[in-house]
């Protein structure tokens, strides 16, 4: 399957990686720019986001009526018609997709859901595998603080579904702890690229862009400075 | 009086997983319908029907995308997963413990033969739907594909999926149709001993064909289990 190999397309995909407020999609979002600032051609796609099955998701959330294998299987439509419509095209036309999630948020989720390793593993077997998923690692209390400062976790941010308490602030710590857990085993697994994301945004940022030219480069993007 | 009610079942819950297959035009549908009420009037059993991309949740998001022509072969496949897991989860397994026999127009076969014959890896399409229990009987309404063709032009008119006009075969409908078809035939014959089907003659007449399924079925109410 496409996903345990190269995929020798000219363009490169960067993905991103962690927990609610891990604060990655900060991290992405300057770095877009940045690589825009470099008149490199970017692409940014976001996980479940395809207008095909979002209609679908938001009525099934709002019921609560979902099992964990169908809300595996719901996220897997949004990203097979992301993959086909949006990111292989763009990598066969050489550019940068950054994804804003990918396929280990799954794992991740879904297994911590009780869906099974195996199984979820292998349905994404079509997924490109990407030329860089960086992973930025964050402690539960310091996600929770950033994401719950001004509003309650969401249902299934807090794993609601799974029963596991019904204070959803305690609920969102031992599913998310769960969540973080099945990160971890994947960095080794995957060689996920680890980046502490309680150092400043700054910092972060540094180190980010040091691993991105490291992999451009392979494919013969050079970019100078900063 | 016979006191056991419950099965002897290949999934182990007490329900009846009965399961039709056969390709578009077959008779599944109607011959469903008449199972049913024979069920409950000469056996007394509860019995649900669930058919093929019935889920209230997925059903209309099958649709638009099928209207748009939006579907790329994987996206077709894990659609078609979702709604068949939805309604396992909320309807299937829900009966099968209550004791139903459970009638399903279209099981993971049709599945996998759609899928395989858009050019999807088996062993993927295979390890997609391993959590589905084991049918306790499949019977496969077998037709020829000049028989389908006569069949589908005369009720329905040729469908663009059904045609498998998404895969780019034959601009002309009918040839398209023809070859889809006859791709999926022969899928279904792989299975067909793989699976032990009970393969029916699906261009005998509507009643001669429920009669053979009620002769099968007859000996299961009677016997309490499945056959081997």
């Amino acid at each position: 399957m496409r996903f345990s190999k190269n995929h020798g397309l000219p363009g490169t995909l960067i993905c991103v990686e962690g927990i609610d407020g891990s604060g990655k999609s900060t991290q992405l979002a300057i770095l877009r720019d940045w690589l825009i600032s470099c008149e490199q051609d970017v692409i940014f796609t976001e996980w479940n986001s395809s207008a095909l099955i979002s209609q679908t998701t938001k009525k099934a959330k709002k019921k609560n009526l979902l099992s964990p294998r169908t809300f595996s299987l719901l996220h897997a439509v949004d990203f097979a018609d992301r993959l086909e419509q949006v990111i292989v095209p763009a990598l066969k036309a050489g550019f940068i997709v950054l994804a804003d999630r990918y396929v280990y948020t799954a794992f991740a989720r879904d297994v911590s859901r009780g869906v099974d390793p195996q199984w979820v593993r292998s349905m994404y077997g079509f997924a490109i595998k990407p030329d860089l998923a960086v992973y930025f690692k964050v402690p539960v209390e310091v996600s929770l603080e950033r994401i719950c400062s001004n509003r309650q976790p969401s249902f299934y941010e807090a794993g609601m579904d799974l029963k596991l308490n019904t204070d959803p602030y305690v609920s969102y710590k031992i599913f998310q702890s769960r969540v973080i857990k099945e990160y971890d085993k994947m960095q080794e697994e995957y060689h996920l690229s680890t980046i502490e994301a309680t150092d400043s945004i700054h910092d972060q940022q540094v180190e980010f862009r040091a691993i991105v030219k490291e992999i451009l480069a392979t494919k013969g993007i050079n970019i100078d400075g900063y | 009086m016979d006191t056991n009610t419950s099965f002897t079942t290949k999934h182990g819950y007490p329900g009846l997983l009965v399961v039709i297959e056969g390709t578009d035009g077959a008779g599944k549908s109607t011959q469903i319908r008449k199972l049913k009420s024979w069920i409950e009037n000469t056996h007394c059993y509860g019995v649900i029907i669930s058919g093929w991309k019935t889920s209230e949740l997925f059903a209309n998001a099958i649709n638009e995308a099928k209207d748009h022509n939006l579907l790329n072969a994987t996206t077709f496949s894990l659609l078609y997963a979702s709604d068949f897991t939805d309604r396992l989860e909320n309807r299937i397994i829900p009966a099968l413990k209550a004791g139903f026999v459970v009638l399903l127009d279209r099981y993971t076969y049709t599945a996998f033969a759609r899928d395989v014959v858009r050019g999807l890896e088996p062993e993927w399409v295979q390890t997609l739907y391993n959590f589905a229990p084991e049918p306790d009987v499949v019977f496969y309404l077998d037709m020829p594909v000049d028989a389908l063709l006569k069949r589908i032009i005369a009720k329905t008119g040729l469908d663009y999926f059904e045609s498998g006009r998404d895969i780019g075969l034959s601009t002309d409908f009918y040839e398209s149709f023809k070859m889809y078809q006859s791709k999926i035939l022969s899928e279904y014959e792989i299975m067909k001993q793989k699976y032990n089907f009970i393969t029916i003659d699906g261009t005998m007449s509507i009643d001669a064909v429920q009669a053979k399924i009620r002769g099968h079925l007859s000996d299961m109410f009677f016997n309490k289990k499945t056959p081997e």
